[in-house]
């Protein structure tokens, strides 16, 4: 499949579980594009604000309960809704590895 | 900025992956 797709479904992360970006995937900014990158060795995924948004509050410290009251107090948002946004979105790149938990 | 379900967008294309993010490190 090409182009934007939502993310996969896929199985739910645990709020205690700790994501991080694994050796060698990077959050990168183009500056011949003006967008946000998610880089691992020969792949790349283009991000858009929110996605960009989700990974920089991924430092490894935090887990995703954490991650998602962030979001939800940065954003003014439902934390549920969050969670179930942010949710989708990381077990879509945990599936391709370029997202590991602790 | 409002809250919108993040999206992923797939560059698919190795040459053009490799053109613009050279291996760095």
């Amino acid at each position: 499949m090409t182009g934007a797709a939502p993310a996969a479904e896929a199985p739910p992360i645990d709020g205690s579980a700790r994501p991080f970006l694994p050796r060698g995937v990077r959050l990168k900014f183009c500056e011949v594009r003006k967008s946000w990158f998610l880089l691992a060795p020969e792949r790349a995924l283009k991000l858009d604000q929110t996605g960009v948004a989700v990974l920089q509050a991924v430092d490894g410290e935090r887990d995703f309960d954490a991650i998602t009251a962030h979001l939800a107090a940065a954003f003014n948002a439902p934390h549920d809704r969050i969670a179930a946004d942010a949710g989708r979105f990381l077990a879509a790149l945990i599936a391709r590895r370029m997202v590991e938990t602790a | 900025m409002a809250w919108t379900a993040p999206m992923i967008d797939e560059v698919t294309c190795g040459m053009e992956v490799n053109m613009y993010f050279p291996a760095e490190d």
